[in-house]
């Protein structure tokens, strides 16, 4: 799909974007049980019932990673966002790859509503995904991942500087891909699977 | 049975039993009435509720061993009687009633004892015996009025209506005290103090209801003693009332004798002394010869002792005095009218004495007082431009306790006395306080406090009655002196007002506060304090820092300031709810409240409050002084005090709550067009709740006994303009002219505000519809048949109720549109059945969209053939391909089945032929990049946009046409032209895609269809079978391009998709031939998008 840098930027669409990506994530890290489930709380996000870290560490993590995405979303910037988890021996064992997908031409004004109604779907989803992931072994931990179809110039916003370019790790072979979920509301399109090793690998 | 066996019985044991307890006094008296009475084995009696209390079974147990009663009920029933029989005879007997002279004050009052009492059950009997009341050894909900214990358990707290069945518990001191005042005393006051917020005006009612009761149950004496007088008074002299137990008759002396004094207790308050007192007397007079009985000679005694305490000293009684009345008068109002049963005025009282009442019509009072002033308020406003926020002046004029203050005013002697107001009451009465003073609040007493506990707090309390003439007369004062101060005036309330002073461009606007402030003291005797400030918000909170009497400026300068260390619960708007979930947040002031981003407020607390609370945290508001909010709907209720006994009562009082409400709406000159009847019913029991609601729904045939309240409500309120006729036929009208101004022909509208008013009622049964579940009540009749209907007039109907309508008739009346437009328009013939493509498009919600069009049908005839044959042969190419290509994924998901995919198939010329506005909202619907095709398209001409749109038109053989698009569009256009190919085929698995499209996939997506095909039995075909192959590939292309399709942007899809055919595969060869030639394609898509293959598990 065609995609023009040059538009205005939908700031507002990205915000919203921004915001179901940090419930987004903390619901992966809770669905994970990374932490004890005592760590998080309850919470009402879009009428859909999510999780939200108690621990401010955790909490201001997520936050101030997600929301450091946020000019680069409006620029379109990111291609991906992924929730990495590792094993002890520090090698990706799940990843969760948000796709995102920003139509920066489209003009008329974002439907808040109906773009919160795609997302809650979306969340409704990922909450009973848990059967497709593959638990945790012990001694894990877990990062978050932004890839960027081109590295962004030095950036004047604080924000960004809680990013910082890495190299990720790759598996030997392209890993197996399992969709969770599609979202496709102009002029957003978010699509978040899975991505395991593939057979072969976790057998070596 | 012979009574005096029973009573030498009870004779004998008369001393053992006072100290033994009550089971061993209930097991003699069983034991006698075994004896007595085998042959009485069958009652004519019933008694519901025998058995209470765990002391009743055991003795019961014991004696039913070897009764011959047929079973315990029987038993219990010949007990009771026995046990009443027994203590008749006692109380006649000389040891109680002769001996001991006592007045039968209890009459009427059946207690029941329960648990351990200081004075023992039997003391208590024996006060029942002596003065005339009842004693029951067994609790019954019909012969109980009084149950005394002192003590609950916790369990029969928790239960208490079982427990009691809605009587009173009441602390044994209410008998003793009741006998030492030689009368009967109200019981409220003696409520056990666990029960304390109990109801206990209910009270009256049952008292009234035991009286009737009692009339069965033989009684003898004292009931002749009753004045006529006094029944007369109430219940219009139904004979009945004559037998009004002594509790029921004294409620009423009482009430009768307080009303003939509270004309002059209102008199006290604003006339002078000896006018007053002359005329006291007079009454008092007259009391005296109306009622002649002891108890009232004792009230009235009692008036004339306060009377002539006042005449010997005038000044100091005077708030003594106005409590007596008061306490007279309180619990006057809490006895009298009480129910729609006594008083035919009870609406009307009802009103009268509210509080609330007053607030809420005031403000049409007002609006007819100065309706020249809100006139021009409201255009003024709205024409003025906050130009300089800096040099606005707002203030905020507000009484200090006004409703307290007008009553003391002319008591200076109260001044800075704690005084509140209340509707009524004694002082230990569980009356609501509304209005406190300064001195009062001191104390703690606040509004909306028990009476009761206000006393706790300040013993001294003075108690006032409302005096709704006085506050009338100084609300009026108060917006005279505004008025002639500032023109731009915006009430409030009636003591609290907006004023805008900008324009006055006053030097010091505290100069003006001042004087407004003074004179408004000097004219009303009332104090008011003034906020001053730039808006309205921060002229209200100033007002909160200059009350008492005093006044506030806050410069804008000053505005962060203030509100910094502001309590967020200080700011309008913010209740307890709001505050409680701040404080959550660890936000307590509006400085806290303002580090919190605009964006998250509206997160957590909505789009509205969010926003007002980020404004008023920075002491914004936007408001103007003078932008009045009319009212959204007018209504009258009453929720206390509503009894019926039969239909009658209730539509007396339906039409007195009528009257009511169209005195209110003439009183804001406005109509509705909208009615609410609200009944809240008293029940707790599903069943009963079912009943009610079946009925209700049903045939509004409910049992009137159930009603507890009922309120009438109009809403959707519209002006009342004295030119049009009816209210239905000129709303429609204006709406109209409002929403279309097209096409009003004089014919039509009548026959459309027939229409419309039918849609109206019915949308009305739809909703009840849905929220009962019941078809049954839809009155269908209503509906005129679907042949009557003028279909003119249908097509010209407002979407919102061409929509309505058509779900009333079942999507029939879009078929019936179709029909006629069909027979109208010969431009082109459908090959296919778009009307009922159509039709499901509509019933799928989408009919909003068509029914717009339909709105302009006319005009539109020619394009919607268009439309058709687009969708019938969608990907003639017109532009070129390139433009479709672009189009198809849009196409795929929009879904706009109804508009054309893109203007490229919309015949221009038509487009151009439409009115400005349809051509703008054409355009609109279409997506934005299409714009640019109709731009240029536009360009070229009419007639060769003419030519173009035949090329369209003409009706080509579908299978044909595929050949020619190519491979590339089998996704294209609705249905996609995948399904015409496969129900073309000659191969029945294709047919059968195509035929689950049909019925289920009119989405376009393909894993729907997967899913039915997975619950299709699919017979295997034969792999030799003709077209196999071809098939094959059909099947390949139609999912590779599917791939292609969404690879981007919805791999769940895919997913989906490939996990159905894994499954399907697993029971059919040629699925399985496909999934097997498309996997690899799929992985290379999968690979090249995202860089991983999909993990496929069926």
């Amino acid at each position: 799909m065609e995609r023009s840098e040059v538009q205005s930027p939908q700031g507002e669409t990205a915000r919203i974007l921004v915001e179901f990506l940090e419930v987004a994530v903390t619901s992966i890290v809770f669905l994970k049980e990374v932490y004890p489930a005592g760590a998080f709380e309850r919470r009402r996000y879009m009428n859909v019932v999510v999780q939200r870290a108690r621990h401010p560490e955790l909490r201001e993590y997520i936050h101030s990673a997600v929301n450091g995405l946020l000019p680069f979303i409006q620029k379109g910037q990111v291609e991906r966002v992924a929730v990495i988890f590792f094993n002890a021996d520090n090698i990706p064992v799940e990843r969760y790859i948000f796709k995102l997908m920003f139509n920066q031409s489209y003009g008329s004004k974002v439907e808040e509503g109906e773009l919160e109604f795609s997302l809650r779907s979306f969340l409704t989803k990922l909450l009973v995904s848990q059967s497709l992931s593959k638990v945790l072994p012990n001694g894990c931990r877990w990062e978050i991942t932004a890839y960027f179809r081109s590295l962004p110039q030095v950036d004047t916003s604080k924000d960004a500087e809680f990013w910082i370019p890495t190299n990720t790790q790759q598996w030997q072979q392209p890993p197996l891909i399992t969709p969770i979920k599609s979202m496709n509301s102009d002029p957003l399109n978010v699509q978040l699977y899975l991505e395991h090793p593939s057979f072969s690998e976790t057998k070596s | 049975m012979s009574s005096g066996s029973s009573r030498s019985a009870n004779s004998g044991q008369k001393l053992k039993r006072s100290f033994n307890s009550i089971q061993s006094n209930s097991t003699n008296n069983s034991n006698t009435s075994v004896n007595n009475n085998k042959k009485n084995k069958k009652s004519n009696q019933k008694t519901l509720g025998v058995a209470w209390g765990s002391n009743s079974l055991s003795s019961s147990r014991s004696s039913f061993r070897n009764s011959p009663f047929s079973d315990f009920g029987s038993y219990m029933v010949e007990k009771n009687r026995k046990l009443q029989n027994q203590f008749d005879a006692e109380a006649s007997s000389s040891s109680y009633s002769a001996s001991t002279s006592g007045r039968p004050i209890f009459q009427g009052v059946s207690i029941f004892v329960d648990g351990f009492t200081v004075p023992s059950s039997q003391e208590l009997r024996g006060y029942m015996l002596k003065y005339g009341g009842r004693f029951e050894n067994y609790f019954s909900r019909h012969r109980v009025t009084h149950i005394i214990c002192s003590n609950l358990p916790d369990s029969k707290i928790k239960n208490l209506r079982s427990f009691s069945g809605g009587l009173p518990v009441v602390k044994p001191a209410w008998v003793l005290d009741s006998v030492a005042a030689n009368k009967l005393l109200s019981w409220v006051p003696y409520q056990l103090d666990q029960l304390a917020n109990n109801q206990p005006k209910l009270s009256y009612f049952f008292a009234l209801k035991r009286c009737h009761f009692s009339e069965d149950a033989s009684i003898p004496t004292f009931y002749q003693a009753k004045p006529e007088t006094v029944d007369s008074s109430l219940n219009n002299g139904s004979s009945k009332n004559a037998d009004l137990s002594e509790q029921g008759g004294s409620v009423q002396h009482e009430w009768q004798i307080r009303v003939e004094i509270e004309d002059p207790v209102v008199a006290v308050m604003n006339e002078k002394m000896t006018e007053q007192q002359s005329s006291f007397t007079g009454k008092s007079c007259e009391v005296d010869t109306l009622e002649p009985s002891n108890a009232d000679a004792e009230i009235e005694s009692c008036v004339k002792d306060e009377l002539q305490s006042r005449t010997h000293e005038p000044s100091p009684s005077i708030s003594s005095y106005c409590v007596e009345n008061r306490d007279m008068k309180g619990s006057m109002s809490s006895k009298k009218s009480h129910s729609t049963l006594g008083d035919p005025n009870f609406v009307e009282n009802y009103f009268k004495s509210s509080r609330l009442h007053f607030i809420g019509t005031w403000r049409h009072r007002y609006r007819k007082r100065f309706p020249s002033c809100s006139e021009f308020k409201c255009t003024s406003s709205s024409l003025k431009v906050p130009s300089d926020a800096q040099r606005t002046a707002i203030f905020h004029v507000d009484m200090d306790c006004f409703f307290v203050s007008v009553i003391i005013r002319n008591h200076p002697e109260l001044q800075d006395k704690p005084v509140a107001i209340c509707h009524s009451d004694s002082v230990k009465g569980t009356a609501e306080i509304s209005s406190a003073n300064y001195p009062a609040r001191d104390y703690g007493v606040k509004a909306g406090m028990f009476v009761r506990d206000a006393k706790a707090l300040c013993p001294h309390l003075v108690i006032c009655p409302y005096n709704f003439e006085a506050y009338e007369e100084v609300a009026d004062q108060f917006y005279n002196i505004l008025h002639k101060h500032c023109t731009r005036v915006q009430a409030v309330s009636c003591d609290e007002a907006f004023l805008d002073v900008t324009y006055l461009e006053v030097e010091d606007p505290e100069i003006l506060a001042s004087k407004i402030r003074k004179e408004i003291f000097e004219t009303t005797g009332c104090t008011a304090s003034t906020g001053i400030a730039g808006n309205m918000l921060m002229a209200r909170l100033a007002t909160r820092t200059a009350k008492p009497n005093g006044q506030c400026y806050i410069p804008p300068q000053r505005v962060d300031d203030y509100l910094h260390h502001l309590p967020i619960k200080a700011l309008p708007g913010i209740g307890h709810v709001l505050e409680e979930k701040l404080r959550k947040q660890n936000i307590r002031t509006c400085g806290q409240l303002r580090m919190i981003s605009k964006d998250s407020l509206q997160k957590d607390f909505g789009v509205k409050t969010g926003e007002m609370l980020w404004n008023y945290s920075r002491g914004i508001d936007n408001r103007q002084v003078g932008l009045i909010q009319e009212s959204k709907s007018i209504g009258a209720e009453v929720n206390w005090g509503v009894r019926f006994r039969d239909l009658k009562d209730s539509h007396h009082f339906l039409l007195n709550l009528c009257k009511e409400v169209s005195l209110r709406l003439q009183g804001c000159g406005v109509q509705g067009r909208n009615f609410t009847l609200k009944v809240p019913v008293a029940t707790d029991d599903v069943e009963v709740l079912q009943r009610i609601t079946k009925q209700l729904f049903g045939s509004f045939h409910f049992d009137v006994k159930d009603i507890r309240g009922i309120g009438l409500q109009v809403s959707k309120l519209e002006n009342a303009d004295p030119n049009k006729q009816g209210i239905e036929r000129n709303t429609l009208k204006s709406w109209l002219t409002s929403t279309s101004a097209s096409t009003e022909e004089k014919s039509n509208i009548s026959r459309m505000s027939e229409g419309g008013t039918d849609a109206i009622q019915l949308s009305v049964q739809m909703d009840l519809n849905l929220s009962t579940g019941q078809d049954s009540l839809n009155q269908v009749s209503a509906v005129p048949p679907l042949c009557d209907l003028d279909v003119g007039v249908i097509e010209n109907l407002p979407p919102e109720l061409f929509s309505e309508l058509n779900g009333i008739y079942g999507g029939k009346l879009f078929d019936l549109i179709t029909k006629n437009r069909d027979k109208s328009d010969n431009i082109s013939s459908y090959s296919s059945n778009p009307p009922h493509e159509l039709e499901g498009a509509l019933n799928e919600g989408r009919g909003s969209l068509f029914s717009e069009l339909v709105n302009l049908n006319e005009e539109l005839v020619a394009m919607k053939a268009q439309q058709c044959a687009v969708e019938e042969v969608p990907a003639v190419p017109v532009l070129g391909a390139g433009l479709f290509n672009e189009a198809i994924p849009n196409l795929v998901r929009d879904k706009i089945d109804l508009m054309p995919s893109s203007l490229s198939q919309v015949d221009t010329s038509v487009l151009q032929q439409l009115p400005e506005p349809l051509r703008a909202d054409i355009l609109e619907l279409l997506p934005a990049h299409r714009r640019q095709a109709f731009s240029s398209n536009a360009t070229l001409g009419p007639s060769e946009n003419l030519q173009e749109s035949m090329g369209t038109k003409i009706p080509e053989n579908p299978a044909g046409s595929i050949d020619a698009v190519g491979n590339n569009n089998l996704w294209v256009g609705n249905p996609p032209l995948w399904v015409d190919k496969f129900k073309a085929s000659n191969f029945l698995i294709l047919n059968m895609l195509a035929d689950i499209y049909h019925k289920y996939g009119s989405t376009g997506n393909l894993s729907q269809i997967l899913q039915h095909t997975v619950s299709v039995t699919v017979h295997p075909p034969d792999a030799s079978s003709d077209g196999w192959d071809e098939a094959i590939d059909n099947l390949c292309e139609l999912l590779r391009q599917y791939i292609k399709l969404n690879i981007e942007v919805d791999i769940e899809e895919i997913y989906v998709c490939f996990r159905l055919l894994r499954r399907i595969m697993a029971k059919s060869e040629f699925f399985l031939e496909v999934y097997n030639t498309v996997i690899p394609y799929l992985q290379t898509s999968v690979g090249q998008n995202y860089g991983g293959r999909m993990h496929v598990t069926s």
